[in-house]
């Protein structure tokens, strides 16, 4: 069966015709199996010539166009506009290079034309096989789901909702602000933390735009760009948000009293209590797991504890099970209700940033530390807590005996840039550290600070002179060592004494009361549940992974899944901000509301008949577009996730994966034809 | 389209049909536009090689290189080199049917 070809001859000036002999090129066109007609122009991509295409078309009614002039890659989309004009379909047209690929690399203008006329040939043999392909839309849900509400994903829902999308912001917490609402200062112009962070949570608590779900993770995702749908279970609390003043008088009565994990155990708090003064939102929790109501042992289990001496009289207490109503009683506003369940929320979206945060590598894996058996050994973390207001020691500088320390020695890189730990560099380290000694100095004015140092990292704007003004106190000494740290801490009768050998090979036996080791910043613990439940592949060192390195920064694998933060690696709030920032730029240009998604139309299809069932494409496609149909067991590619790529068409052992535009067939005839 | 696309027949098809020499050229890795798909192509051609040299065909007639976009240098030494290697092996003698794919 004939189907008729019309071939366009571009001579682009004199760019290809130079070298090119034209008239041979429209002789053996013509000859060609198919071919209806063959027209030459001088600039097909002028205005001229792009409307003498649009209205010779329209003429002569081809079935498929071959035009023959530059690289697809400068004027294919051009071409296929102008035919889209001529009411022609753009996928039913072939471009030949004979710009780039041949006049301007083939010398001879005899062989020139010979390559030119097998390119020809080919393109006009696979045309024939070309199908026409339709675009397609599909409508799309624009609210966003924030995970983690620290300083980067504050930035980013604060960012979207003021462009007037509904943000979910989903917090593991019950307060938001992240790890630096533990902070008392900052780095490096040592801010007030809470005074720069206040005015920010305030804002995400008041924006109409914004759902804060505190006490809360995601715990399921379905869908794809635009259209996801997302479950989220939050934890009862036992207090009703909209009827709590926060007055506080709850806590005082709850007889129940435990380490509280967000002074990382340096403080007690009741089973009913607000972390720190000065959470927001500021509505306390009733941890169920402490709280007697909730208790889950039975009173004969603790009798038998009790007779056995496991624990004590008072302990048990604790364990029993009581119908204790004191914060229900003490509150004056009806705000406390004991038969709260855990929720599940389900809410659709059309984006997800994740920015979950960091964690602290665990220092008690290197004994020589002695952290977790020398009780004046602390994290940076814990340090923070010590140093802040609201912490265990109300901003004194105290030691676990109420007192002053008289020295404080800080040691960097614990873990970090060790090749048996954690290779990288954790980036914010040296600049807390001198953060560190810069408060303890004021602290505890005339006390010995000892700063072990390996290298110094601290790049940007403010931070070497931050590291230079503290170079000029006479109370703080910086100790080069050599990495891997050559230190040791060990508790003596009074205090602690730190051995540590310098870069010249000295050995510096220091006596410390206080030890301050800053851990390498890690993955949050969350990291692989998430990866493995949105589909984004974390790098080496465990962090989410970023599209490019360098172009990509918040970016993943998933189409319409950001990251931002110390989730994506290591980094300050300034750092972690700009990305929060750049993520919901990214959010506000992939789905703009009242704009159709159009969706890529090359792209891979799977025929249901002949799918074997194996799976092997499953797991090569970098976009997670094919799912496995369990029911009909076969792979089903989403028409919106692929990008077609093609590289499960050319793995697909039973040969049922189509690449659109690209078929086994089309590249047969190519091959076949430029090398007859 | 990526070379994480080429299907290993494509190539046998390529000599089978009279090329000489085959060149796969692909983004630097860790620069596929489409992610991976470099890697995938990697490794089919590890397996393509040592296909194709059981068909006779010699393994410096099938090569896969990574040349970027702004390479042009490159691009001019790989092809230059590549068509060097094809020429001194001369033209392609095993029998083309025995390659026969599709
Ligand atoms: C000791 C120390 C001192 C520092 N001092 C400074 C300083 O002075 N200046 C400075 O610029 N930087 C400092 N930094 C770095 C700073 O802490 C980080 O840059 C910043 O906290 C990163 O913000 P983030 O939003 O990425 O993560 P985070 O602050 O860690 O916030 C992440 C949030 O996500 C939540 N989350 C975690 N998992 C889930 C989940 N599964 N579901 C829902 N929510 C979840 C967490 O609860 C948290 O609220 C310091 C770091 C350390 C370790
Ligand atoms: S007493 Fe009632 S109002 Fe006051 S903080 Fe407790 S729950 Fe809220
Ligand atoms: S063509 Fe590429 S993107 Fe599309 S389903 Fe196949 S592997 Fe995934
Ligand atoms: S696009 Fe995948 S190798 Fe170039």
């Amino acid at each position: 069966m004939q189907i008729r070809v019309g071939v366009y001859i571009c001579k682009c000036g004199t760019n290809i015709s130079e070298n090119i002999d034209i008239d041979e090129l429209i002789q053996f066109s013509s000859r060609l199996e198919n071919v209806a007609y063959v027209k030459d122009q001088p600039l097909l991509c002028s205005e001229d010539g792009k409307n003498f295409l649009a209205s010779d078309v329209a003429q002569e009614k081809p079935e498929r166009v071959v035009i023959v002039a530059c690289t697809p890659k400068e004027h294919e989309k051009t071409f296929r506009n102008t035919l889209l004009r001529a009411d022609f379909n753009p996928y039913l047209f072939q471009m030949v290079n004979v710009r780039e690929q041949v006049a301007w690399v083939t010398a001879d203008k005899a062989a020139a034309t010979e390559k030119a006329k097998a390119y020809i040939r080919a393109a006009v043999k696979r045309v024939t096989l070309h199908e026409p392909l339709e675009k397609k839309e599909i409508e799309c849900n624009t609210d966003v789901l924030v995970i983690g509400a620290g300083p980067a994903g504050m930035e980013a829902a604060l960012l979207l909702a003021k462009a007037g999308r509904k943000v979910y912001l989903v917090e593991k917490n019950s307060f938001v602000g992240g790890r630096v609402a533990r902070y008392e200062e900052v780095f490096p112009k040592m801010e007030c933390a809470s005074c720069m962070l206040e005015p920010k949570m305030d804002e995400i608590l008041h924006d109409e735009n914004i759902e804060l779900i505190t006490s809360s993770e995601v715990v399921e995702v379905l869908g794809y760009l635009g259209n996801f749908s997302v479950k989220i279970k939050k934890r009862a609390t036992c207090v009703d948000k909209e009827k709590c003043i926060g007055c506080g008088a709850c806590y005082e009565p709850c007889p129940v009293s435990v380490r509280n994990e967000f002074d990382y155990h340096l403080s007690d708090r009741k089973a009913i209590h607000v972390p720190y003064t000065g959470a927001l939102p500021n509505v306390p929790v009733l941890d169920q797991g402490h709280c007697l109501r909730f208790a889950k042992t039975d009173s004969a289990m603790v009798q038998e504890a009790l007779d056995l001496g496991l624990i004590t009289q008072e302990e048990s207490e604790n364990y029993k099970k009581q119908d204790c109503t004191a914060c229900q009683e003490a509150c004056m506003f009806d705000a406390i209700t004991y038969d709260r369940q855990d929720e599940i929320l389900e809410r659709n979206i059309g984006c997800i940033i994740v920015a979950i945060g960091f964690e602290l590598f665990d220092p008690s894996v290197l004994p020589q530390f002695g952290y977790g058996k020398i009780p004046e050994v602390y994290t940076g973390l814990e340090f923070e807590r010590i140093l802040s207001q609201t912490g265990p020691t109300g901003g004194k500088l105290f030691m676990k005996n109420g007192q002053e320390p008289r020295s404080l020695a800080i040691i960097h890189c614990v873990g970090s840039r060790d090749k048996k730990h954690k290779e990288y560099c954790s980036g914010v380290c040296c600049l807390y550290a001198l953060k560190f000694a810069r408060l303890a100095e004021k602290h505890a004015p005339g006390a010995k600070i000892y700063d072990i140092y390996a290298d110094w990292c601290v790049p940007g704007k403010d931070n070497q002179e931050f590291l230079d003004s503290l170079k000029e106190k006479k109370n703080v000494y910086f100790i080069h060592t050599n990495l891997p740290l050559s230190v040791a801490v060990k508790q003596n009768k009074d205090s602690l004494s730190v051995s540590c050998v310098d870069v010249s090979g000295k050995e510096n036996p220091l006596a410390a009361d206080m030890v301050v080791l800053c851990p390498a910043i890690i993955p949050a613990r969350d990291t692989s549940r998430l990866s493995e439940m949105l589909l984004i592949t974390s790098g080496r060192d465990g962090f989410f992974a970023e599209g490019h390195t360098k172009l990509a920064p918040v970016s993943t694998n998933i189409e319409g899944v950001f990251i931002a933060g110390c989730c994506q690696g290591p980094k300050d709030i300034q750092g972690s901000v700009a990305q929060g920032a750049a993520a919901a730029g990214q959010v506000l240009s992939a789905l703009v509301p009242g704009r159709k998604l159009e969706l890529d139309v090359i792209i891979a299809e799977a025929d249901e008949n002949s799918c074997a069932g194996c799976m092997t494409c499953i797991g090569l496609c970098p976009y997670k577009a094919i799912m496995f149909d369990k029911e009909k067991k076969i792979a089903v590619v989403n028409t919106v996730l692929c990008k077609g790529c093609g590289t499960c068409v050319a793995a697909c052992p039973s040969g049922c994966l189509t690449g659109k535009h690209f078929t086994e067939e089309q590249i047969f005839a190519e091959i076949e034809e430029v090398l007859k | 389209m990526c070379t994480g696309r080429i299907d290993p027949q494509f190539v046998l098809k390529a000599f089978q049909s009279g090329a000489d020499g085959v060149l796969i050229l692909g983004c630097h890795p860790g620069d596929c536009h489409y992610k991976e798909g470099n890697y995938k192509a990697l490794r089919r051609f590890h397996l393509l090689k040592r296909v194709v040299k059981q068909f006779g065909v010699d393994e410096g007639r099938l090569r896969l290189d990574w040349v970027s976009a702004s390479e042009g240098e490159k691009f001019v030494e790989v092809i230059t080199d590549m068509v060097a290697t094809v020429k001194k092996l001369g033209p392609l003698t095993t029998a083309k049917e025995e390659l026969r794919v599709g």
